[in-house]
C-alpha cells in the first residue's frame, strides 16, 4: 500500500507543471512525514525530517493564571526559615500588581516521591505518584509579569499579539494525521477562554487554516458549523447529500473552465473532506463510548474534576484519532477560578490543584495503557510563576522569574529535573530555560530543526523561537 | 489500473489537495525554497562565470536571472522545467557528459539534490528582472525617483501610443517571448470592475447592457461611475484597515470594545470617496490637530493613531515596558503603511538588512512619546469648536485675571449688560421657622438672629428637616447661609474637625393649604460664593448622594449657596415648605450653623457670588479700584462663558491617541490618562528597558539623505509638532518610499499581488520588484500628474489592457512564467471574507446599503470574568435590524473573531496585514455550508424570489442571475430544476452561495 501511495505521489509530482507542483506538495499535508521521507523537504523549503521524529502528537495542559511553583513542584525550605521577613524589592517591579510583601512559606507540606525523590506538595497527590515518568524544567523564566503578554509568550514566543502559536506552527509544518478531524484542537475551560481570548490559538501570519479550532466540550455539535442548525429545515440530510453531489458538479464545471488552477480542485475536495468529518467527528467527541472505569479514573463523575477530566479524556480520544495537537486549558481568564492566586494561596490553590490532579494522572496512565505514549508528548505548563513574597498577607503576586514545566511521554528522559531556581524560588539561576527552549525541544521531538521552520513576514523570517532557543538535551531520552 | 482504483486514486489526489493552503502562500513557499536553498548554490558556484555582476557570461549563459537559463547559452536552454534528465544544467553539475562538467569541482551531493529537486519541481525562479552590472547601487526602493521614459514599442498593429502601463508590461513580456492575453469577456470585465472597485455585484441588467455594447466608451463610463460611487470608499477603506490593523477592540488580556472606533472608519471612507490627495491623507491621519487646528470635525482622522492593539494590563502594572511597546506598535504601523519600511527591526540592534540604525528607531519612538491611545472628544461642527475655543479662552483669561482680555470691548459689554440685569442683586427674607429636626439626633437650637445651631451628638451622617412658612407669597429661590460659630471646630461653619461640611442633596417640598402630601420643587441651578475643589455646589442638586458641596479649606467664615427654582412657586396663605438638608458623606461632615431665606427677585438677579465680587458690586462703579473691576469682570465673563458652554451641542468621540484621553474599559466607562509633555526616549541597549543609553530626539530614517531625519526643533514645541514633522517627512515629494509604497499597494489590490509582492517591506528582506521602471513611472505620475489622487491612479490601472486581460491559463505563459510575475494574464483571485459576506447579502436581496455610524455587533455580548466580555456569534439572530449592513461596518473584536469570517481568512489584526491569505480547507467548507449566516440568507434569498414568481424555472433563473449574473445552459438548468423540485429553492440557493464561481473574481 505504501508503495502504491508513493507511486501515486510520484505521478502527482511528475504530472503537474511548474507552480502546480508546489501547490500540490504543500497541500499534501496529511502524510508529510512520509512525504518527507521521500523528499526530505516541506514545500516551503525547510527539512521536515531534519532527524527522525520521536513524537507524532502532543497534548499540552496549560494552567491559566500562573501556577505557583513554590507551592507545587519547587520545594523551598528557605522560605520557612525567612517567613515574615521583608526581604523583597523595595519598589514595585514592572508587572507586579502590588509592592512586594514579606517572605511567605508555603502553607502546604512537601514530601519526596518515587525513585527520583522529587519533592511535590500535598496539593498534587496523584501526579506525585508519576514523577518518575516526568522530566521537569525547574527554572523556566519569561520576559514579563503580565498575563496577556505572558500567555502570548508561552504560546507563540512573542509578547505581542499576531504571532502564530506552537500548535499553528506544528500544523503548518507537519499537516495532519487524519482527514477526519482538525489538526489543532483547543479545549478551553468550560467557564471561559484564557487571557487574550482566541489570540492564544491564533495562526498569526500563517494561513488561518492552521489556527486552533476551539471546541466547547459541552456543546453539541462540538465542532462549530459541523451541521446546520435545526431551524433551517431545508438543510436536511437528503438535501445535504444530493446537494453536495450537485455542488461537486457545479464546482467541477467551473474548475473545468479554469484549467491550471489547483485551488478549484482543492475546493471540490474540501467538501468531500468536510463530509468525512461530519461522519467521524461526532463519534470522536462522544465520551459515552468510554467504559465506566475510564470515566471513573478521570474523575468525570465528581463535580470538582468533571470539567477538566472530561476534556483530558476528550484529548486522549482526539489524539488517538489523529489530531496532532490538543491544548487543554485549566481556568478561564479573570480573577477567580484559575491559578492566579493573589488573595490567599492556602484557599485558592487547592481547588484548582484538585480539579486537575486526578485527571492528569488518569490521562498519563491511560496513554500508557493504550500504547499512545510511544509517540505522544504531554506538556504541563503555565505562563509564569508567583512571588515568594506575600501579596496582602496570604496570596502571591505574578513572577516571571521562575516557574516549572514538566514533560512526559515519547522521547522524554523519565525522572529527571533540569535547572534550579534560587533558594526562594524567585529567579531562575541554574540551567535557565525559556519558552524558546521548550518550543525548540518540542519541535526537535517532532523531527524539526526549530531554526529552519520559518515564515517571512513584514521583512523578517519569523520563527516560533524568534532568534533564540536551544534543545534541552538533558531531558531527552 | 482498474476503474475502482482510478476513482480511489483521484480521491486520494483530492484529499491531498484539500489540506489547505493559500494562493499567496504557494508562491511564497516556492520563493522561499528558491531563495533559501537554490539561489545560494547558484551564487556560490555559478555566478563567478555566468552573471552580470561578474561581467562574464561564459558561452552566453547567465544564471543570475530566469531569462538567462530560459534562453540559455550557445547550447540552448539550460533547464527544462520539470525534467532534470533533459536539463543541460543538471547534466553539467552531475558531470554526466564528458564535455560538460560544471563547475570543475563537483558540487556536494546535497547541493546537487537541491538543484535536481528544484528543476523537477518546475524550476521556480522569480528573478525576472535583469540584474544590474553594479552591486554597489543603492537598494531599489531608496534610489531617487528619476523620470522614466515610457517604452516605445510597436504593437502587432503598429500602434505605438499604447497605455503607459501596457508599454512597461509589454516590454518585459516581449523580452520573455510572451504575448499578453486577450481582453476578458464583457461579463467578466464588468464583474471584475464591480468586485474590485466597489465590492458589490452588478445587476444582471447592467451586465446585459454592457455585453450588448462593450465599447471603450462604455467601459470608461463604467469605471467613472464606479469610482464616483460611495461604495468605492467602503471597499477600499477595508484594505487600509488591514494594512494598519484597525479593529474595534483592544486585543490582549483586557480585550475591551472600542465603541468609538467607528468615526475613524467613516473618516477613511469619506476621505477615499472625496479623493483626498495622498499627502493630505497622510498629514491628516498623523497630525490633523496640528495642520488644521480649526477643522475639529476632522479629529476622527487621528483614529489612525489608535488603530492598533492596547494592553491595559501592562499599562497598569508595567508602565515603562508599556510605553516602549505601545510606541513600537505605532511606529511599526506608520512606517510600514506609508513607507513600506520595517523600522521596527532596529529595536534591539541596527537593522540587519536595511540602512536603519537603532537611533532612527528610537527617534521614531520619540515622535509618539507624547500620546496615549484612548477616546478623544471633539466637536463635529467646526463652528461649535471655534466658539468653544473662544469661550474656553475667556474662562482662562478670567482665571488668570488677564486685565487686557477682561478690559476688551467684548468683555466690557458682557459686564455692562450683566451688571444692569443684576442691579443690586436679589433681596432675601429669612423664612419663618415652624419646626426643625436632626434625623440622627443632633441638637438643633434656634439662635436669636434666626440661625439654627447644631450641638450635642455629632453623628457620622445626618439629615436636617426644616419646616417653614415662606415670608413671601411667591418665591423664586432658596438661600442657605452656613455660619461660623465659636462652638464649632475651627469655628465652623461645619462640624467636621477641620470645620468643613458636605451637603449631599437639598430637597425642597411645597405643601399647598389643606394638602397632606407635598410636591418636590424642581431646582434648576445652584451657585455658591465658594466651592471646595471637586465639591462644587451643583453636586448638591445632582441626585447623587455620594457627591456633595463643601467649603474646605476656607473655614471659620460664612458661606452661602443659592438654589434657584425652575419655576417661581406661589405660596398662598396656609401653605408651607419643607427643606431637607442631606449630609450623607460621613465623617461628621455636617452643617454647624445655618440660616434659610427666600426671595421673589427675578432670576437674573439671583446668584451667589464670591465674596470679593459681592463686595466690589456694593461699591459705586466709579469708586471701584481696578482690581475690584477686574474681579467683577472676571466672574461675569466666566459665568457668561460657562452658561454658553453648557448650551453647546454634545461633543463627539473617536478612539484615537492624544496627550489626554479616556481609556475605554467597557460598559461605557473610561479611565482618564494624560501625558503632560512628551516623555524622554532613550536608546535601549539590546532593546532592554533596564539598559537605557542616550536620549534620542524625534526623527525618522537617516537613509533618505536628502530629507532632514531629526526633528530636534519640535522638542520645544507642542506635542503635535513631532507628529506633524514626521507627516511632513513622509508626505514630502522627495520621499521616494512614500510614492512607491502607495502605487504598489494600490496595484497589489487590483492584481492580487504588488509589483513588489511585500507591500509593507521594500527592504532587502522584501520581495523583488518585477517592474522597477513601472513602479517608478507610476510613483512619479501619481505624485505629480495625478497630484496624489487615488481615483486617478485606479483609473490609470483599470483602463490598461494589462488589467483587462483574461485570467485564463495559457500553457505557454505557465511554462515561462508560471507565477505570472510578468502579467501575461490577469490573476484569478479568491474573494475575501468581507466581499463574500457582501455578495451573499446582495444576492439575498437583504443588503442594507446605509453608510456610516456605530459598528454593528453580529453577536450576543454578556459580561465576562473581568473586562473582556463573552461573545456568542452563533446566538445572533440574522433577522435583527442592521444585520445586513455591509461588512466594513462590522464590529471587529480582535481576540474573539467571527468564525465565518475567520474561515474565509479574515485576518488576526494583532499585526499589520498587507495581504490576506486565501486558504481552502474542510473547516472552511463546513462554515460555508452550515454557518447560520449562509443558511439564513439562502432562505431569505429563496423566499424573496418565490414571492416574485411562482414559476420554478423563473426562480432558478433569478437565483443564478443574482449570484453569477449570467444565464444557464440547458443542461445546467435541467440539473438545477431536478434539485429544486426535490429539495426546494432555499437548499439550491445554499449551493450557489457555496460555489467556486461566486468565490473567485474572474
Amino acid at each position: 500500500m505504501n508503495d502504491q501511495i508513493s507511486n501515486r505521489r510520484q505521478m502527482l509530482l511528475q504530472g503537474g507543471a511548474g507552480f502546480g507542483i508546489f501547490a500540490l506538495s504543500q497541500l499534501l499535508g496529511r502524510d508529510s512525514n512520509t512525504f518527507a521521507a521521500n523528499n526530505r523537504q516541506h514545500a516551503s523549503g525547510f527539512p521536515v525530517e531534519h532527524h527522525p521524529p520521536k513524537v507524532k502528537r502532543i497534548i499540552q495542559l496549560f494552567m491559566t493564571g500562573g501556577a505557583s511553583p513554590m507551592d507545587t513542584f519547587d520545594y523551598k525550605p528557605e522560605l520557612e526559615r525567612l517567613h515574615g521577613q521583608m526581604l523583597g524589592p523595595k519598589e514595585k517591579p514592572e508587572g507586579f500588581t502590588a509592592a512586594a510583601g514579606a517572605i511567605m512559606k508555603s502553607p502546604f507540606t512537601f514530601a519526596q516521591h518515587g525513585q527520583s525523590g522529587r519533592w511535590v506538595s500535598s496539593v498534587f497527590p496523584e501526579q506525585a505518584k508519576l514523577v518518575d515518568e516526568m522530566a521537569f524544567l525547574m527554572a523556566m523564566t519569561t520576559k514579563t509579569n503580565v498575563h496577556g503578554p505572558g500567555t502570548y509568550m508561552m504560546n507563540s514566543g512573542f509578547l505581542l499579539p499576531g504571532f502564530p502559536c506552537m500548535g499553528a506552527w506544528i500544523s503548518y509544518a507537519l499537516g495532519n494525521l487524519t482527514d477526519d478531524l482538525p489538526t489543532f484542537v483547543v479545549l478551553p475551560d468550560s467557564r471561559g477562554l484564557p487571557y487574550n481570548q482566541k489570540g492564544c490559538f491564533s495562526a498569526g501570519f500563517l494561513p488561518p487554516v492552521h489556527e486552533g479550532i476551539v471546541i466547547d466540550a459541552t456543546a453539541k455539535p462540538a465542532v462549530p458549523d459541523l451541521f446546520p442548525a435545526q431551524q433551517f429545515a431545508f438543510a436536511n440530510r437528503t438535501a445535504d447529500q444530493d446537494g453536495l453531489d450537485l455542488l461537486r458538479q457545479i464546482n467541477q464545471r467551473y474548475a473545468d473552465t479554469h484549467p491550471g488552477d489547483d485551488r478549484l480542485d482543492a475546493r471540490i475536495a474540501s467538501y468531500e473532506l468536510a463530509a468525512k468529518m461530519q461522519l467521524s467527528a461526532p463519534h470522536a467527541f462522544d465520551l459515552s463510548k468510554e467504559p465506566e472505569h475510564i470515566h471513573n479514573s478521570y474523575g468525570i463523575q465528581q463535580t470538582e474534576t468533571a470539567d477538566f477530566g472530561r476534556r483530558c479524556l476528550l484529548a486522549r480520544r482526539l489524539i488517538e484519532r489523529g489530531v496532532r495537537f490538543v491544548q487543554v486549558w485549566s481556568g478561564p481568564q479573570g480573577a477567580v477560578n484559575n491559578w492566579d492566586n493573589h488573595g490567599n494561596i492556602e484557599k485558592e490553590l487547592p481547588p484548582m490543584a484538585l480539579s486537575v490532579d486526578r485527571p492528569i494522572a488518569a490521562l498519563l496512565r491511560d496513554l500508557k495503557a493504550s500504547g499512545l505514549d510511544k509517540d505522544t508528548l504531554v506538556i504541563w505548563t503555565t505562563e509564569f510563576g508567583r512571588t515568594p513574597f506575600a501579596q496582602g498577607s496570604l496570596g502571591r503576586d505574578h513572577n516571571g522569574g521562575s516557574f516549572v514545566t514538566w514533560l512526559w511521554g515519547a522521547g522524554i528522559k523519565p525522572g529527571v529535573a533540569h535547572g534550579r531556581s534560587d533558594d526562594w524560588g524567585y529567579q531562575a539561576v541554574e540551567n535557565k530555560t525559556w519558552c524558546y527552549d521548550l518550543h525548540a525541544t518540542v519541535l526537535h521531538l517532532l523531527g524539526i530543526d526549530h531554526t529552519q521552520l520559518t515564515m517571512r513576514q513584514n521583512g523578517i523570517d519569523r520563527r516560533l523561537t524568534d532568534v533564540h532557543g536551544h534543545v534541552v538535551q538533558e531531558i531527552l531520552a | 489500473m482498474n476503474v475502482e482504483n482510478a476513482s480511489a486514486f483521484s480521491r486520494l489526489i483530492l484529499i491531498a489537495i484539500a489540506l489547505s493552503v493559500s494562493g499567496n502562500a504557494w508562491a511564497d513557499d516556492q520563493a522561499d525554497f528558491f531563495h533559501q536553498q537554490v539561489e545560494p548554490i547558484l551564487r556560490q558556484h555559478c555566478y563567478g562565470c555566468h552573471s552580470h555582476a561578474s561581467g562574464q557570461m561564459e558561452n552566453g549563459l547567465a544564471l543570475d536571472w530566469k531569462s538567462g537559463w530560459v534562453v540559455g547559452g550557445d547550447r540552448g536552454p539550460a533547464i527544462v522545467p520539470g525534467n532534470p534528465d533533459e536539463s543541460l544544467l543538471i547534466h553539467a553539475i552531475e558531470h554526466r557528459d564528458g564535455d560538460l562538467k560544471m563547475p570543475d569541482e563537483k558540487l556536494a551531493a546535497a547541493e546537487i539534490d537541491v538543484l535536481v529537486q528544484w528543476v523537477r519541481q518546475g524550476a521556480f525562479d522569480d528573478r525576472v528582472v535583469a540584474p544590474s552590472d553594479n552591486d554597489d547601487d543603492p537598494w531599489w526602493s531608496l534610489k531617487p525617483l528619476v523620470a522614466v521614459p515610457i517604452p516605445q514599442m510597436a504593437t502587432p498593429t503598429g500602434d505605438t501610443t499604447s497605455h503607459p502601463i501596457d508599454a512597461f508590461i509589454g516590454l518585459k513580456l516581449a523580452d520573455a517571448h510572451l504575448a499578453p492575453s486577450p481582453d476578458a469577456t464583457p461579463r467578466t470585465l464588468i464583474r471584475r470592475l464591480y468586485f474590485d472597485l466597489i465590492g458589490l455585484p452588478p445587476s444582471p441588467d447592467e451586465v446585459v447592457r454592457f455585453e450588448t455594447n462593450p465599447s471603450e466608451t462604455a467601459y470608461l463610463r463604467l469605471v467613472d461611475q464606479l469610482l464616483a460611487s460611495q461604495h468605492y470608499g467602503e471597499r477600499w477603506a477595508r484594505h487600509w484597515f488591514d494594512t494598519i490593523h484597525f479593529a474595534d477592540s483592544h486585543g490582549y488580556e483586557h480585550d475591551v470594545g472600542r465603541d468609538h472606533a467607528w468615526p475613524y472608519r467613516d473618516y477613511v471612507i469619506n476621505a477615499l470617496n472625496d479623493d483626498l490627495s495622498w499627502a493630505t491623507f497622510i498629514r491628516q491621519q498623523l497630525a490633523v490637530d496640528h495642520f488644521e487646528p480649526e477643522s475639529s470635525q476632522l479629529t476622527a482622522a487621528l483614529g489612525f493613531l489608535g488603530a492598533g492593539t492596547y494592553d491595559h494590563s501592562t499599562y497598569i502594572t508595567g508602565p515603562v515596558t508599556f510605553d516602549y511597546l505601545a510606541r513600537d506598535d505605532l511606529l511599526t504601523q506608520t512606517m510600514a503603511a506609508f513607507v513600506s519600511s520595517t523600522a521596527n527591526c532596529a529595536r534591539c540592534h541596527a537593522h540587519k538588512f536595511d540602512p536603519i540604525s537603532q537611533e532612527d528607531y528610537y527617534a521614531l519612538q520619540a515622535v509618539f512619546s507624547g500620546i496615549v491611545k484612548g477616546d478623544v472628544r471633539y466637536d463635529a461642527d467646526a463652528n461649535v469648536a471655534a466658539l468653544r475655543r473662544r469661550l474656553v479662552a475667556m474662562i482662562d483669561a478670567a482665571n488668570r485675571g488677564d486685565t487686557t482680555a477682561l478690559q476688551s470691548p467684548d468683555c466690557q459689554e458682557l459686564v455692562a449688560k450683566w451688571t444692569a440685569d443684576h442691579g443690586s442683586g436679589a433681596s432675601w427674607k429669612p423664612v419663618d421657622l415652624q419646626s426643625f429636626v436632626s434625623i440622627e439626633g443632633a441638637t438643633l437650637t434656634r439662635q436669636d438672629d434666626g440661625a439654627i445651631l447644631a450641638s450635642g451628638p455629632s453623628p457620622e451622617t445626618d439629615t436636617y428637616v426644616i419646616n417653614v412658612t415662606a415670608s413671601l407669597p411667591r418665591i423664586t429661590a432658596l438661600r442657605l447661609d452656613v455660619l461660623p460659630h465659636d462652638s464649632l471646630p475651627m469655628k465652623g461653619p461645619g462640624r467636621c474637625s477641620n470645620g468643613n461640611l458636605h451637603l449631599s442633596e437639598v430637597v425642597v417640598t411645597a405643601f399647598m393649604p389643606g394638602e397632606n402630601s407635598g410636591k418636590t420643587v424642581a431646582i434648576s441651578q445652584a451657585t455658591a460664593d465658594f466651592d471646595q475643589a471637586g465639591w462644587g455646589v451643583h453636586r448638591a442638586i445632582d441626585g447623587d448622594a455620594k457627591t456633595a458641596w463643601g467649603i474646605h479649606p476656607v473655614v471659620g467664615q460664612p458661606h452661602h449657596a443659592i438654589f434657584q427654582f425652575t419655576q417661581p412657586i406661589d405660596l398662598p396663605a396656609g401653605s408651607s415648605l419643607t427643606v431637607a438638608l442631606k449630609q450623607l458623606h460621613g465623617g461628621s461632615h455636617l452643617i454647624g450653623a445655618f440660616r434659610l431665606s427666600v426671595t421673589d427677585s427675578p432670576t437674573t438677579k439671583i446668584i451667589a457670588l464670591p465674596q470679593d465680587v459681592e463686595q466690589a458690586l456694593q461699591i459705586e462703579p466709579s469708586q471701584r479700584t481696578q482690581s475690584q473691576s477686574i474681579a467683577i469682570a472676571g466672574h461675569v465673563v466666566k459665568l457668561a462663558a460657562q452658561a454658553q458652554l453648557s448650551q453647546l451641542p454634545e461633543q463627539a468621540t473617536v478612539y484615537a491617541a492624544a496627550s489626554s484621553v479616556g481609556i475605554p474599559l467597557g460598559g461605557g466607562k473610561t479611565q482618564p490618562a494624560s501625558i503632560p509633555s512628551p516623555k524622554i526616549v532613550h536608546l535601549l541597549q539590546r532593546g532592554d528597558i533596564n539598559k537605557p543609553k542616550d536620549q534620542v530626539p524625534p526623527g525618522a530614517l537617516s537613509a533618505l539623505t536628502h530629507l532632514p531625519s531629526r526633528f530636534t526643533d519640535t522638542v520645544s514645541q507642542s506635542e503635535s509638532a513631532r507628529r506633524a514633522a514626521l507627516a511632513d517627512w513622509i508626505a514630502h515629494r522627495d520621499n521616494v518610499l512614500t510614492w512607491r509604497s502607495a502605487v504598489n499597494r494600490v496595484w497589489h489590490y487590483h492584481f492580487g499581488r504588488g509589483l513588489c509582492d511585500t507591500p509593507n517591506d521594500f527592504g532587502r528582506m522584501g520581495g523583488a520588484v518585477s517592474h522597477p521602471e513601472l513602479i517608478d513611472w507610476l510613483a512619479i505620475w501619481f505624485r505629480d500628474d495625478a497630484a496624489g489622487s487615488l481615483k486617478k491612479l485606479h483609473r490609470m490601472i483599470v483602463t490598461s489592457k494589462t488589467y483587462r486581460q483574461s485570467s485564463q491559463h495559457r500553457d505557454d505563459g505557465a511554462a515561462i512564467d508560471a507565477d505570472n510575475r510578468l502579467l501575461w494574464r490577469q490573476n484569478h483571485q479568491r474573494i475575501d471574507a468581507d466581499s463574500y459576506r457582501d455578495l451573499v447579502l446582495a444576492a439575498s436581496g437583504r443588503i442594507d446599503l446605509t453608510m456610516g455610524g456605530p459598528a454593528i455587533q453580529h453577536f450576543h455580548q454578556s459580561p465576562g470574568a473581568q473586562l473582556t466580555p463573552k461573545l456568542d456569534y452563533a446566538a445572533y439572530d440574522w433577522a435583527s435590524p442592521q444585520s445586513s449592513r455591509r461588512s466594513v461596518y462590522r464590529y471587529v473584536w480582535r481576540g474573539i473573531p467571527d468564525p465565518l469570517m475567520s474561515a474565509l481568512d479574515f485576518p488576526d489584526l494583532g499585526l499589520l496585514i498587507p495581504n490576506r491569505s486565501n486558504s481552502i480547507s474542510p473547516l472552511q467548507a463546513l462554515s460555508l455550508f452550515n454557518n447560520n449566516f449562509v443558511l439564513f440568507h439562502s432562505q431569505s434569498m429563496a423566499q424573496q424570489i418565490i414571492d416574485q414568481s411562482n414559476d420554478i424555472d423563473q426562480q432558478i433563473v433569478e437565483a443564478t442571475q443574482r449570484v453569477y449574473q449570467r444565464s444557464l445552459s440547458a443542461a445546467e438548468h435541467e440539473r438545477f430544476r431536478d434539485y429544486v423540485d426535490q429539495h426546494g429553492l432555499a437548499a439550491f440557493c445554499r449551493l450557489l452561495l457555496n460555489s467556486s464561481e461566486l468565490l473567485f473574481i474572474p
